[in-house]
Order: C-alpha cells, then sequence, then structure tokens
C-alpha cells in the first residue's frame, strides 16, 4: 500500500475541479484509476511553491508535469491503460502529441494571451489565489510564458505578425477538435467503455476550454457545435466528479453553473427566456449544497431531479 | 511515391530562398512552395493525393502520428544536434558553418544553437538530460513500431504521407554518422522498422527503382 500521495493544484471554478489544463489532467486520471490523492489546492497563503504545478509529493518523490506523475501513477499500480492493446497504446502516445502541438497552443491563447480574455478572466482568476505581492507578478510571468512558446513554436517566417500566428493555430485548433470529434464517434471514450490515458488528457484540455466563460470565445463555439465532445466532458465531470464536488469547489453556484449549462444544451441557448432564467438564478438567495440523489448520465434525469427546487 | 518528376538541387543558402525559411521547398513554375504539410497540399490540389483512400477515422489517426513523429523524432534530432555538447563542438558547428567564412561561419553557428536552445526551454525540454531524449525516441519507436506491425506500409497496401514522413526521419538517423551511435541504436532495435527503411529505400530509390536519388542503407 503506498505511502498517501498528495497533490498540489490549481483550484476550480465554473462546475471544473480545476481550470488549469494540466492540473486537470492529472486529476482525471487518478480518478479513472482509482488512486488515491489528497488533493490541496493552491489558496492565497504562502505555503509550496507555485512554479511547477501540478506537483505530486509522496514520501520521498517529488514528481512535477503530468507525463511523469502519470508515469509514477502507473508505476504505483494505479493503471488505466492496462486492458489497452498495443496498437492503442500507441494511438494514445499519438493523439496526446497531436493535442499538444495542434490544440494546446490555441487554448493557451484563449487563456493567456487574448486581451480581453486575459485580463477579465484569467489574471483576476489567478491573481486572487496567489498572495500579494506575488499575484502582481506571477500571472504576468504565467503569460509571457505562453506567449512565448506560442511564438516559438507557430511563429516562424513568413508569419512574422501575431495575428497571422493566431489565424493559423485557431485553424490548427479548430482542425484538431474536428477529428477529435470523428475518432470519438458516438462511443462514450476513445477506447470503448473504460476510460484511459487519453482520455484524461482530452477531458484536461477541453473541459476548461468548454466550461470557463470568456468574453471572446471563438474557440469555444467551435466546441460547443461538436455535441459528442461536449456530451464527453458532461459525462465524466457528472460521473467521475459529481461526489467529490461538496468537498470541493465551493457550494450551490457551481453546481447552479453545472446544470444550467446542461440546460441551455438541451434547449436552445438562443431563447430569451434561458436568459431570464438565468438571470432569475443568480438574483435568488444561495442554496445549501446538494448532493445529488443518484449518478445518472441520462441529462434529462437530472434535470427532473435537480431543477425543481430552483423553478421560480 | 506519387511518380512525379523531380530534380534534387543543393544549395547553401536554401534556408534563404524558402518563403518560410525552412528546407525543404520545391519550385514549380514561378510557384514556391515550403515544408511538407504546404508541398502535400500543393501536390493534392494538382490532383496527387496518397491519403484519398482513408476514412475519417484513419485520417485523423495519420495526422495524430505525424505529429506524434514531428513531436518526438524531430525535436530529438534537433536536441542532439545542438544541445548535447559533444555532438555540437565535433559535427553541427562545422557542418552547419562550412558553406561560410570565417567569422560568419561561428556567429552563424551560435545564433542557430542560442535559437534552438531558447525552443527547447519554451516546450519544457530545456531540462532534459541525453539519457531522458533517448527514452523518449524509444517510446516513439517503440509506438511506430507498434502501429506498422507486420504490415508493409502504415496503412496497409499503400503508402501514404506517414510513410513517407517516418521514413525520412528514420532514414536520417540511421545513416547520419553522430559522435554516438546511441539514436541510431534505439531504432535499430525495431526490426519492422528497419525493414520499411529498407522497402521503401528499394522500392523507390533503388537501382531499379523510379527515382534518381542514390541512397545506401548502410
Amino acid at each position: 500500500m503506498a505511502a498517501p500521495l498528495e497533490l498540489r493544484c490549481w483550484g476550480g471554478g465554473w462546475g471544473l475541479p480545476s481550470v488549469h489544463s494540466e492540473s486537470l489532467v492529472v486529476l482525471a486520471y487518478a480518478k479513472f484509476s482509482g488512486a488515491p490523492l489528497k488533493v490541496s489546492v493552491i489558496d492565497n497563503t504562502w505555503r509550496g511553491s507555485r512554479g511547477d504545478v501540478p506537483v505530486l509529493t509522496s514520501e520521498d518523490n517529488t514528481v512535477s508535469q503530468p507525463a511523469k506523475i502519470l508515469n509514477f501513477l502507473r508505476k504505483q499500480k494505479y493503471n488505466a491503460d492496462y486492458h489497452l492493446s498495443a496498437k492503442q497504446g500507441a494511438d494514445t502516445l499519438a493523439y496526446i502529441a497531436l493535442l499538444e502541438e495542434k490544440l494546446l497552443p490555441a487554448v493557451l491563447h484563449t487563456f493567456w494571451v487574448e486581451n480581453d480574455n486575459y485580463f477579465t478572466v484569467t489574471k483576476p482568476w489567478f491573481a486572487s489565489r496567489i498572495p500579494f505581492p506575488l499575484s502582481l507578478i506571477l500571472p504576468g510571468r504565467m503569460s509571457k510564458r505562453a506567449l512565448n512558446r506560442i511564438l516559438l513554436t507557430k511563429g516562424e517566417p513568413p508569419l512574422f505578425h501575431l495575428k497571422e500566428v493566431e489565424a493559423q493555430i485557431y485553424r490548427d485548433a479548430k482542425e484538431c477538435l474536428n477529428l477529435l470529434s470523428d475518432r470519438l464517434g458516438t462511443s462514450q471514450f476513445f477506447f470503448g467503455d473504460t476510460p484511459t490515458t487519453l482520455d484524461a488528457y482530452v477531458f484536461g484540455f477541453l473541459a476548461p476550454l468548454y466550461k470557463v466563460r470568456f468574453p471572446k470565445v471563438q474557440l469555444q463555439e467551435h466546441l460547443k457545435q461538436l455535441s459528442n465532445l461536449c456530451r464527453f466532458c458532461d459525462d465524466i465531470l457528472s460521473c467521475y466528479f459529481r461526489l467529490s464536488f461538496s468537498g470541493f469547489s465551493p457550494a450551490g453556484q457551481d453546481t447552479v453553473d453545472a446544470n444550467l449549462q446542461k440546460l441551455t444544451q438541451l434547449v436552445n441557448k438562443e431563447s430569451n427566456l434561458i436568459e431570464k432564467m438565468d438571470d432569475n438564478l443568480r438574483q435568488s438567495p444561495q442554496l445549501p449544497p446538494r448532493k445529488l440523489p443518484t449518478l445518472k448520465l441520462t441529462k434529462a434525469d437530472e434535470e427532473s431531479n435537480s431543477f425543481q427546487p430552483l423553478s421560480p | 511515391m506519387c511518380e512525379l518528376p523531380i530534380k534534387v538541387v543543393c544549395r547553401a543558402n536554401a534556408e534563404y530562398m524558402s518563403p518560410s525559411g525552412k528546407v525543404p521547398f520545391i519550385h514549380v513554375g514561378n510557384q514556391v512552395v515550403s515544408e511538407l504539410g504546404p508541398i502535400v497540399q500543393f501536390v493534392k490540389a494538382k490532383g496527387h493525393s496518397l491519403s484519398d483512400g482513408l476514412d475519417e477515422v484513419q485520417k485523423a489517426e495519420m495526422k495524430a502520428y505525424m505529429e506524434l513523429v514531428n513531436n518526438m523524432l524531430l525535436t530529438a534530432e534537433l536536441y542532439l544536434q545542438w544541445c548535447d555538447e559533444a555532438t555540437v563542438g565535433e559535427i553541427t558547428h562545422s557542418r552547419y558553418g562550412f558553406p561560410y567564412p570565417w567569422p560568419l561561419n561561428h556567429i552563424l553557428a551560435y545564433q542557430k544553437q542560442w535559437e534552438v536552445k531558447r525552443k527547447m526551454k519554451a516546450i519544457g525540454w530545456g531540462n532534459k538530460t541525453l539519457d531522458q531524449v533517448l527514452e523518449d525516441v524509444d517510446q516513439c519507436c517503440q509506438a511506430l513500431s507498434q502501429r506498422l506491425g507486420t504490415q508493409p506500409y502504415f496503412f496497409n497496401k499503400q503508402p501514404t504521407e506517414l510513410d513517407a514522413l517516418v521514413f525520412g526521419h528514420l532514414f536520417t538517423i540511421l545513416t547520419t554518422q553522430l559522435t554516438n551511435d546511441e539514436l541510431s541504436e534505439k531504432v535499430k532495435n525495431y526490426s519492422n522498422l528497419l525493414a520499411f527503411c529498407r522497402r521503401i529505400e528499394q522500392n523507390y530509390f533503388g537501382e531499379n527503382g523510379k527515382g534518381r536519388i542514390p541512397l545506401r542503407l548502410a
């Protein structure tokens, strides 16, 4: 039996256990493989470093970076891939490379480089979780690192100007999303009925893009049109992250947000009625966190179960 | 593989002639197109394509494997050439600076090395040791080997862009002489990849083949 494993990662919001892609990959994999992780969310105290997040510590080992953490968990016998064939394992590596090359630059751009998004959403969120005066420096540094990475890997001539690089990376990202959607098809997870490493990676990259509310949302819009990918994210959230929700996130508001999202997916979200309901709910008094009675994958059931008390 | 007639020309200023700063590039009529991706698109627009017979899922797989090769093999090759001190000192500096007079050869070589190191750091390979890089290469080769299996090409009977890309990288790794041979040893561990390279070399570049480029697989 392994010593207790502790994971430090960025916290959650908007219905997610973490808004940081790499942290989310590790959290998802831990859930899939059944690894008992004690998660400590970075808050604005001075405990611990913020450099290399997510970072896993066991008795005398410290492992950072998702790929190494996943390897470490596998060595500790928490393996979500044991039923995969050799070819499927090879496919996993290939698709992860695809995600990192084609999707990651655009995700980084949406979060850290796009000015509207960065200043209204990303920077305040991260700054609120970092103690002053580090909160003045660290988000800026993370943003610069993201921009650097994009420019160095994608910004080679003739794409000298950032605008052209942006156009190229968003084109690549949309193509990547289409490819993922084609590959997923109608199955529940990428390799049959049980989730694996690839599912963890795809979930980690897609879920923040899908759930976080941004002013500039072109990639998010594209993702929302690929309904099987949206369904994939929602399924994982409801199956694997629902029970530990009340221990995790600040409570009712997030559950309410998640339910609202499902409602807008079912009904046509362009309708005024949805927006009115949205406003009403935000102004209504805070509800205590409720545990949903049963885990069900059908949206309709969860709808009827949890929506009653919220109707005006 | 598309049976298009080409003439190969070597020039020292190839990188500068190319519209994107990268080699290889093709010059057709009054058009210049560089890098594998755009060249494939260009050739496709003219009516020759190797991957028409694939369905959507297979095309997705092919693109994913091409990214894997670009991500792992290409980066490892760059690392070995520019970040491994032994190789840099003995081979890369002299090879890169060869066409230029002193002191330009040193300056350009150092500049390129600095650029590559910066890129490595940005993608997180800056702190990797040579052993870790070789392990990654091994993982990549293992994935390719498992995907290839016993088939002649990656998507069974017909070669595709993926076969061309993999051949290009593996052949270069196998035939380029470096200070240490560990990289090519890693590839040689996988016999089906070796057989794959030989097969393509014989079919497309051999004496009785259709190409005009003489290549030898040692």
